[in-house]
Parts: C-alpha cells; structure tokens; sequence
C-alpha cells in the first residue's frame, strides 16, 4: 500500500516559545481518510498547512505524494507537491473577482496547461458533481457559503489532486448548509479520494473516516481507527474532549 | 419636487425663531441673484467672444500645418466618438453592447494611432512635434504620461512590498524622494537640464521628455494608490492562490492585482485628473498645449484684454475633459462583480 503523507517528528514553534506542533509522526495511506480533531490551538490546522507548504516547519521531515520536504522550504519542491494536493479553505477563498466557472479553470490553464475548453468542459462536469452545475457564470458574492464552499471544492478536484486537505470546510457555515459540504465530502471518500479533514463534526467523523488523529497543545494524543475512538478512546483527554463535544 | 419644496420652506422659513435670520436669508438670496444674473449678462451682452470663436482650430491642434490639420481633428472626434460609446454603453440594448474587454483594447490603440496621425510617416507626411498643440496635445501628454505611469507605479508598489531588502529599499527611496521634488523641478530637469548634460548631436524630443517626465513623476503616486489597493486584498486570497500552484508572479498577475487594481480605481482617477491639468505647466516650459496655445493668443495686440473670456472658455474645457474621465471611471468602478464580498470572512 503507497504512503500519501509521511511526517518524522515535525516540530513547529510560533513566536520563538508557544509549540505549535512538536514531535508529531503521522502516516497516511493512499484512499485514508483521516480526520483531525482537538480544542482549539491544538495545531490541528497547523498540522495540515505544513503539508503544503504553507507553514513552514521548523524540525522534522516531511514526505508528501512522494516529494521530501524539509525545514528549509524548497520553493520548487513546493509547487510540486501544491499541484498534487488540493486544499479546501474556512472562509472558501474564492477569488472575487473571477466567475464561478474561471475559478476552476484558473489553476488548470496556467499551472497544468490543460486548453481552455477542456478545462471548462471538465469545471462543468465538477460543478455538476457538485450539484451546482447552474452556477458557473455567476461570482463567488452571489453564491450561499454551502455552494461557495463547494466550489472551493471543485476548484481544488480541477487539479485532479491525490490528497485533499480539509480545514475546517464546515466551521463558516450556517447550520442548515453544513449537510451539502458533508454530503459533498462522503462521496468524496467514497470515490476513494485521499483525505484529511479537520473538523469539529462528530458525525462525519464517526461515519466517514478510517482514522481519528486527536491533538492537544501540538502533541499527538491518540491516532487510532474512528469506531475505537468514538467507543473506546484510550486517553483521559480525548474521553474529556468528546463528552465536552456530545454536550 | 413639491415634497422636497415644502421641506425646504419648512426648514428655512417656519423653523425660524428670530425675524433676522429670515431678513439676512433674504439678503444673502438677493445678493447670490444679483451675482448670477450679472454674470449671465456679461457671458451674454459683455463679453467678446471673438477670441474664442476665431481661434477654435488654434485650441483643437494650435500651430498643426494647416493643410494637415485633419488627422489631429480626426483624432479628437475619434476620441469623442468612443467616450461618448464608452458612456453610453448601460443605455444601450444588449444586442449593441460592447464586451469592456474590447472597449479598453480600443482606448488604448487610440494611443498609437494619434501618435501615428499627428507625427506623420505610412504614407503621411512628417510633422515636427514643434508643431503639436492645443487640446490635442494636452490630451497626448495625459494619455502617454498615463499609460507610462500605470505599469512604472504597480511594478514600484509590488517593489514595496518585496520580502527582498534591496528592491523593496530602492523602491521606496525612489517613491518617496519623487513625491519630495516639486513637478515643475522635474519638469524644468527634462526640458531645459537634461539637454545641457547630453552630447550635442543627441537631441531627444522634447514632447517625449516632457512625457518620461511625467511618467516619472506620476509613478510615484500611483505606486502608493496602488499599494493601498494591495494592502487591501486579504492574505487568505495569496494563500488560495498557492494552495493551487500558482507561481509567485502568477498569484500576482491573476490574483491579487485584478483585485487590487479595482480597489485602487478611485485614487487613479484623481491621479489621472490630477495629470490632466498638470500637463498645464508645460506651458511656462514653451509646449504649446491648452494653456500655452492661449497665452500666445492673448499675447496678439488684437485680443488683448481678453483675458477673461479666454480663462473661462478653458475652464469650461478643462471642466468637459475632467467630467468626462471622471464618469469613465465611475462606469469601470461599476463593473464586474462587486468586490470582496466573499473574501471577508462572514
């Protein structure tokens, strides 16, 4: 079984003191959907932003889609890895200024050099996918958060990634919106997409992932498979976390 | 109107406690009437307006030979032709609307192409830039000035913002000692200093120096507008932009400066307002432009005292010219999707 995301003891510290992740080792493999979970400050989003390149880390070593990387930041090794890997945002990041449709088409044309029309016959069929096949004329501002976090999706897909990352995809919506995004996800997974999502979602945890990474204060407390975690959880902390989550 | 008349008589009269107050509403009223209809005389009964009538080729191209005078002429309805298109545009039914794309496209060929009319060569005989003048002028001097300065004042602001010490230091020295220097210095520096330093057989034109001049001078500014669009386009979109592989330059090209760019679209318009009217001051430096076309009318013994009304007919030209980019750039304001609404967290 090929190994999507290898990580050695990756530290990471903010303003020369606070921990933001120290010693973490972790491996995901290919079509594992990992879900991430921990209060706040924990470095669970951290965790995920060093695996492309946005936070650099500050010990350790990374291996992500079969690409090292190390502390010091290899710009090039970087693009690599950021065109393999999508990532899926809070706030959606959507470019304002841009349609639904080029939104997607973006990063194909001018990264992957796919031909406009392909590519757009290709957002299309994302879109669809999504369920919102409608949309692609209309501009990120017209569009609800559970259909603009969608389109972050799609966009993300159009690079035809091997690893997406989730960072808390669900926190910015409104209640009744979160279950499109979800729903999204699930078939996601059930496609068989490698995934790391960090979420505060009991149920799609407990439904959808293979295995629970659970975080505090930059340490890994538990990696273990979700039915054990969510019935038999070994540390003091986590049981304390998912009482303090079923309330 | 009746609603907003009652109003007004409510607030300046009926709301009035003490009868002075009305007395001196009175007075003030009278004496603004007295003013305008003197004025309006004066325009109408008083003024000799010859200057102006007999002059107005000498305004549109001043001293352009007369049997060419066409392609300067051509090339100012040309370009009235496509501000009047351009603000036309959202009254226009959708099947003779044209893409903003192709409109900015033809603004800018309008550039070259004046170039070509008023300097000569494809087959038209040559004009000495000696002889360029008038409003057309004035306008060649903006736009040029302008085009130079847009791409020098983004590059000078993304310099700013470099995370390399060397480029974001050089940049800013250069913004701010351009801002410290007064215009008419660099001016006086291209036209009069710069050919003293030059060996004697370089002569470089002088509406081209009057032009890098500008340029120079406005870039400056507008790297600061720039930058306050930049400053506004929040980190997450940069983040975004990465997270898809997009290469440093491409983030900025596709990314943040369309966004920034649009931020920035009221502060360019003042400063490409602003450039219109400093072109004026080539005049003390011998280009014939608006103002200079002027001044040596009203240096001819048969005009003289004609101060006044040559003043206020260029006003009045300023004022169109002025309105009429202002209104542009109001339209382009407006278009496309109104901006950041997704990028601000909710």
């Amino acid at each position: 079984m090929t190994i999507t995301v290898r990580a050695e003891s990756i530290t990471k510290t903010f303003n020369g003191s606070q921990k933001a992740l120290d010693q973490v080792n972790l491996s995901v493999n290919h079509g594992e959907v990992l879900v991430v979970m921990g209060p706040s400050g924990s470095g669970k989003s951290t965790l995920i932003r060093t695996f492309n390149g946005l936070e650099a880390i500050d010990a350790g070593q990374l291996e992500i889609v079969g690409i090292p990387l190390d502390s010091d930041q290899d710009e090039r090794q970087i693009r690599r890895i950021r065109r393999r890997v999508g990532m899926v945002f809070q706030q959606f990041n959507l470019f304002p200024h841009l349609s639904i449709l080029d939104n997607i088409t973006l990063a194909p044309i001018r990264v992957r050099k796919i031909s406009k029309a392909n590519a757009e016959e290709r957002g299309r069929g994302l879109l669809a996918q999504m369920g919102i096949a409608d949309q692609a004329m209309k501009y990120p501002s017209e569009l609800s958060g559970g259909q603009q976090q969608r389109v972050a999706i799609a966009r993300a897909l159009a690079m035809d990634p091997e690893l997406m990352l989730f960072d808390e995809p669900t926190s910015a919506l409104d209640p009744e919106r979160v279950k499109e995004v979800l729903d999204a996800m699930r078939r996601l997974a059930a496609d068989g997409m490698t995934m790391i999502v960090v979420t505060h979602e009991l149920g799609f945890a407990r439904e959808v992932a293979d295995r629970v990474l659970f975080m505090d204060a930059g340490r890994v407390v538990e990696l273990t498979d979700s039915s054990t975690f969510f019935t038999q959880a070994k540390e003091e902390r986590s049981r304390r976390f998912l009482n303090q989550m079923a309330h | 109107m009746t609603g907003s008349w009652t109003a007004y008589r409510k607030r300046l009269l009926q709301a009035r406690r003490h009868p002075l107050q009305t007395v001196l509403s009175v007075v003030i009223l009278a004496l603004i009437a007295w003013v305008v209809w003197s004025t309006a005389t004066w325009l109408v009964f008083g003024a000799d307006w010859s200057v102006v009538s007999e002059n107005l080729p000498l305004f549109a191209v001043g001293a352009y030979p007369e049997n060419e005078r066409w392609r300067p002429c051509l090339w100012l309805g040309l370009l009235c032709l496509m501000t009047a298109t351009t603000l036309l545009q959202p009254l226009m039914s959708a099947r003779w609307r044209i893409s903003g794309l192709a409109l900015s496209w033809c603004w800018l060929a309008m550039l070259p192409f004046g170039l070509l009319l008023l300097a000569g060569g494809a087959g038209l005989p040559t004009v000495s830039s000696r002889d360029w003048g008038g409003l057309t002028l004035t306008v060649l001097l903006t736009g040029f000035s302008g085009l130079l300065a847009l791409p020098l004042g983004v590059l000078l602001a993304l310099g700013r913002r470099s995370k390399l010490t060397l480029p974001r230091h050089l940049c800013r020295f250069y913004i701010d000692g351009m801002r410290a220097v007064p215009l008419i210095a660099v001016l006086f520096f291209g036209q009069l200093l710069l050919p003293l330093f030059l060996p004697v057989d370089i002569e470089i034109n002088r509406v081209l120096r009057a032009v890098v001049a500008f340029a120079l001078f406005a870039a400056a500014y507008v790297a600061e507008d720039v930058r306050g669009g930049l400053q506004a386009i929040p980190s997450t979109q940069l983040e975004a932009a990465a997270a898809l592989g997009l290469g440093p330059w491409q983030i900025q090209q596709l990314v943040v400066l369309p966004q920034a760019l649009r931020v920035a679209v009221p502060a360019l318009t003042n400063q490409a307002i602003g450039l219109l009217q400093n072109t004026s001051l080539m005049a003390i430096l011998g280009l014939v432009e608006l103002l200079g076309i002027s001044r040596s009318l009203l240096a001819n013994p048969a005009y003289i005292g004609r101060h006044l009304e040559t003043y206020i007919w260029l006003a009045g030209l300023y004022w169109l010219v002025c309105t009429a980019m202002a209104l542009m750039a109001r339209q382009l304001e407006r278009q496309g999707p109104s901006a950041s609404t997704s990028a601000i967290p909710s």
